[in-house]
């Protein structure tokens, strides 16, 4: 069974939010037809309805040495033709291991900018990762600072209304929010440069605010405005670095922290427990709402690397019971699912068919998760509903799980049948350290 | 489309690569060698496949596209090396690979070792070949720098009997049953075959229907030690001519082909009986199918439905063995017009612009595209006015219901009904009038009589009952209604004209160019 908690391949990470630029027109070298078919075929299933265009690859191509030229032609044509303001030419494993010339491609054909995406899955490892490249590589272009600063740089995928909430909040302490990337244009990237401060909401985007902060010396802040601790700090780190008014910030971060609070009372999850395994990065803000909603969360399984920027984060959760499993093994996670009355699940496509088959409400982190707001109170309250929802239809979970297990000698799999000889999680968070 | 008996060399597929050398490709329609062989070897009940590459070329496959090709949530068999750069730069992939191999070497399964892309780029291939790897793996070479998923499949079935001899039965495997009746093997499916639950569970119909045994589903339901076990048959019949007939050639016996459409379904069932001695069976079963499953297909038949068929055109973008049995059976049996058709995979694929391109200038439009994705995106995007059908992946679906079959009588009734139903929604998205709630009565009769002018020319533009329309605008709309099927382009005429007269007043106008062109914008390509 792989180590590898299963995510997509790492660099479609980066591909789909390419795709998702309407001004962009990215050209994927895949590294052979089961590669580019797989990248497509969920591109096209969740990603854009428009073209995703490749140079033909094939060992005689790489080994004529055809493919740099027939790229170059392809970008200038592209180019030329359709004008996007960008053309990522994202490079993913063969193409990067054979190692094109990328910087002899022209950086820039009329208004369109050719920027290479260095995107070799085998060394992005995740596809956090891989949107960190995406944002660096993208930024990287951009001249230094060019107007005088001001506003909050959001980086990260959040709910489409989070940034509008979180922009009225940072008004009444005296800024606002900038903008937010990834953004479906270009000119969301460029007004990067003429940000006060970036603040990566998702801890994974290290690499770009590193550079930002060497290239164009912009500094960061860590953390969220999620849950009743994160939306304070938030708050108050945003104030801090930008020197604004401290009574001011003070009176608006508790305002808005008590509004969260008074979210997560109406909806407690006292006493249960909740298996989550993400690899978006969304995790550590999710187990944070769910442990202030009350909920145990013994381990948060994440397929996001080791990161500076979610020290805190795991420092936090520690202190509340909870350790981060960096890349857990998939089958050890699956044993620890029959032995302890875990409520609901929330985590990857197979570890929730696991939780399934036992009768255990699941749902599946991306397609549910990813696509709700969980900033400040009503992101909270969105998140939290969602939760209680799943956990309430434990009745139609079970019976399915009892009508399939029927004729199966395994019946005993489920927990409440089966005392534990062995505390498979303890197991599982001792052998899975840092 | 005749039902082809035996395997001709000239069939076979060539030992040469078989992707075309391309310089750009848009929305890629098939997936890669190592995707193929993977398939095939997952399906067999007793193997773990070992994929030698990095993550990606793992979960791709075996975890996201499955979902939404086979409603699978992941297959549980395949694992990968997960090569990382130390791998690829300097290390080599046999390390990490034995490991893998290993873990996946347990008693009972037989370990499938495939090649992908990253690890034949570094020279891999020749190196796992030869090492001394511990335990039963064998090892392929998916060529999947270069092949296709469909021929990748039809070597990696071939590669199976070729070594038969090393797979080994388990010991608590069922027994196998001492022959009472002539027995067919069915070779195809595997995973990540457009419908192929509905088409299998259609084939096993019919063969017990003449009155044979299925001898082995090969690899769908059969495990690595039963490959010997295909010899034991009397027939075979390859479920898809993309891919299986290398292996059938080999074992050497009759070998037919699934059907798709009444005629090919009716010899296929005479040759089938003819060749395992059930003549008299197979015509009993075509006469009771008659009066039963066909039953339905011959009061669709006898119902006004089908005078719409002439009316009809469909176009079919789809891989050889669908291209071809629902051209055959909608143009030849069923008489729809076929106003496009092409492959969608294989070494014959037409590139994606070209079929953009034939669909986007087809007029009329066609009723109903059956494709996949690429097809239901040139649908949507430029605003054809046709419906979709899937007859093809890429593209999410869920297939697993088997009632859903294109093979057969079976599927044959399926088709005819999915198309009836198109003609249907045709109709009802095309019907002149929709007024509900009705338009309210502004005046009363009298008023609107005295404030109507006298006539058109002194009317004030658009104030009359009669709306004069330009000629930019009449010839607007006749280009626009050529797009339209003909069936129901009556109804659309109708719709079009009370909607643009409508407007017209609205605005106190003539019916202008302007107009007809904000209303035709669902009915007209992009420009």
């Amino acid at each position: 069974m792989s180590k590898q908690p299963s995510s997509m391949c790492p660099a479609f990470g980066a591909v789909r939010n390419l795709l998702r630029m309407e001004d962009a027109m990215p050209i994927v070298i895949s590294s052979g037809d089961g590669c580019l078919y797989g990248h497509t075929f969920v591109a096209h299933f969740y990603v854009a309805n428009r073209p995703i265009y490749s140079p033909g690859v094939s060992s005689e191509i790489w080994a004529k040495g055809s493919a740099f030229d027939e790229l170059r032609s392809m970008v200038i044509r592209m180019a030329e033709e359709h004008q996007p303001s960008i053309i990522p030419i994202c490079s993913l494993c063969v193409s990067d291991t054979v190692g094109l010339p990328f910087d002899l491609l022209p950086k820039q054909i009329g208004n369109t900018e050719v920027i290479y995406v260095p995107l070799p899955a085998y060394s992005v490892h995740t596809h956090a990762r891989a949107k960190d490249i995406v944002v660096d590589s993208l930024v990287w272009r951009l001249p230094p600072q060019r107007k005088a600063r001001a506003g909050v740089n959001l980086i990260g995928e959040i709910f489409p209304s989070d940034p509008i909430e979180i922009d009225e909040v940072l008004r009444k302490i005296g800024t606002h929010v900038n903008t937010h990337v990834p953004g479906p244009r270009w000119a969301d990237y460029v007004a990067m440069v003429d940000g006060a401060l970036n603040a990566p909401v998702h801890p994974f985007y290290s690499e770009s605010v590193k550079r930002m902060k060497m290239k164009q010396g912009l500094p960061f802040i860590e953390g969220a405005p999620v849950g009743v601790d994160g939306t304070y700090t938030w708050i108050t780190s945003v104030g801090r670095e930008l020197n604004l008014d401290s009574a001011t910030v003070e009176t608006v971060a508790r305002q808005e922290q008590a509004k969260v609070r008074a979210v997560l009372d109406q909806r407690s999850l006292d006493g249960l427990t909740f298996m989550v395994a993400g690899y978006e990065g969304h995790e550590f803000l999710l187990v944070r709402l769910l442990i202030e909603a009350g909920a145990k969360v013994p381990y948060l399984s994440t397929a996001v690397n080791t990161n500076p920027l979610a020290r805190e984060e795991e420092a936090w959760l520690a202190e509340r019971g909870c350790k981060v499993l960096y890349g857990a093994n998939f089958g050890d996670e699956i044993a620890a699912l029959t032995d302890r009355p875990y409520d609901c699940v929330i985590g990857t496509t197979p570890l929730c068919a696991h939780a399934k088959e036992l009768g255990i409400p699941s749902i599946y982190y991306t397609n549910a998760m990813a696509t709700r707001s969980m900033m400040l109170a009503k992101g909270a309250g969105d998140v939290i509903d969602l939760v209680r929802q799943t956990v309430g239809a434990k009745v139609r979970y079970d019976r399915i799980a009892r009508f399939f297990a029927e004729d199966e000698t395994r019946l005993e799999r489920t927990y409440t049948s089966w005392a534990p000889k062995l505390d498979l999680t303890e197991h599982l968070i001792a052998n899975q350290a840092l | 489309m005749p039902v082809r008996e035996n395997i001709q060399e000239k069939e076979l597929p060539s030992d040469v690569v078989n992707t075309p050398i391309r310089k750009q490709v848009t929305d890629l329609d098939h997936a890669g060698g190592d995707t193929g062989a993977m398939q095939v070897f997952a399906s067999l009940s007793d193997a773990n496949v070992v994929l030698d590459g990095p993550v990606g070329c793992h979960v791709m496959p075996a975890v996201a596209v499955i979902n939404y090709t086979d409603s699978v949530p992941y297959l549980q068999n395949v694992t990968c090396s997960e090569l990382s750069e130390t791998e690829v730069t300097l290390a080599g992939t046999l390390g990490v690979l034995k490991e893998k191999v290993g873990e996946a070497t347990v008693a009972g399964r037989q370990v499938f070792i495939v090649s992908t892309p990253v690890s034949e780029l570094i020279g891999a291939t020749w190196t796992t070949e030869h090492a001394h790897i511990p335990g039963s793996a064998v090892f392929f070479d998916s060529h999947s720098l270069d092949d296709d998923e469909w021929k990748s499949r039809d070597r990696a079935l071939l590669f199976l009997w070729q070594n038969r001899d090393h797979f080994v039965r388990r010991a608590d495997a069922p027994p196998r049953l001492p022959k009472l009746r002539p027995s067919v093997n069915i070779i195809g499916p595997t995973y990540g075959n457009f419908n192929s639950y509905s088409d299998l569970a259609e084939i096993k119909r019919l063969v017990a229907g003449i009155g044979a045994d299925i001898n082995l589903v090969y690899p769908f339901e059969a495990a690595s030690g039963d490959t010997k076990h295909l010899a034991d048959a009397d027939a075979s019949i390859v479920m898809y001519a993309e891919y299986g007939r290398s292996l059938a050639r080999e074992v050497g016996l009759p070998t037919f082909f699934a059907p798709i459409g009444l005629e090919p379904t009716t010899q296929f069932l005479r040759g089938l009986g003819k060749a395992l001695g059930l003549e008299a069976q197979a015509d009993a079963f075509i006469r009771l199918e008659k009066k039963t499953t066909l039953a339905a297909w011959h009061d669709i038949w006898r119902s006004t439905h089908s005078d719409f068929f002439a009316n009809a055109p469909v176009a079919v973008i789809a891989p050889p063995t669908y291209k071809d049995g629902l051209t055959y059976y909608m143009g030849e049996e069923l008489g729809l017009p076929i106003l496009y058709s092409a492959y969608r995979t294989g070494p014959e694929s037409a590139p994606n612009e070209e079929v953009r391109k034939a669909l986007a200038d087809a007029s009329p439009s066609p009723m109903v595209v059956f494709g996949s994705i690429n097809e239901r995106m040139i649908i949507a995007q430029e605003k054809m006015p046709s419906l979709f059908f899937q007859c093809s992946f890429p593209g999410a679906v869920v297939r697993r219901a088997t009632g859903t079959p294109f093979v057969g009588y079976a599927g044959a009734v399926w088709l005819l009904q999915c198309i009836c139903e198109a003609l249907f929604d045709t109709l009802f998205a095309n019907l002149p009038t929709s007024a509900a709630p009705p338009a309210r009565a502004t005046s009363t009769t009298r008023d609107t009589m005295l404030a109507a002018p006298e006539s058109v020319s002194t009317s004030g533009k658009g104030q009359n009952s009669v709306i004069n329309w330009t000629d930019e605008a009449k010839a607007l709309n006749e280009k626009t209604l050529k797009r339209v099927p003909f069936f129901v382009r009556v109804s659309v005429a109708k719709k079009l004209r009370a909607e643009a007269e409508a407007l017209a007043r609205e605005r106190g106008s003539d019916v202008d160019a302007g107009i007809i062109a904000e209303l035709t914008a669902r009915y007209s390509p992009r420009k």
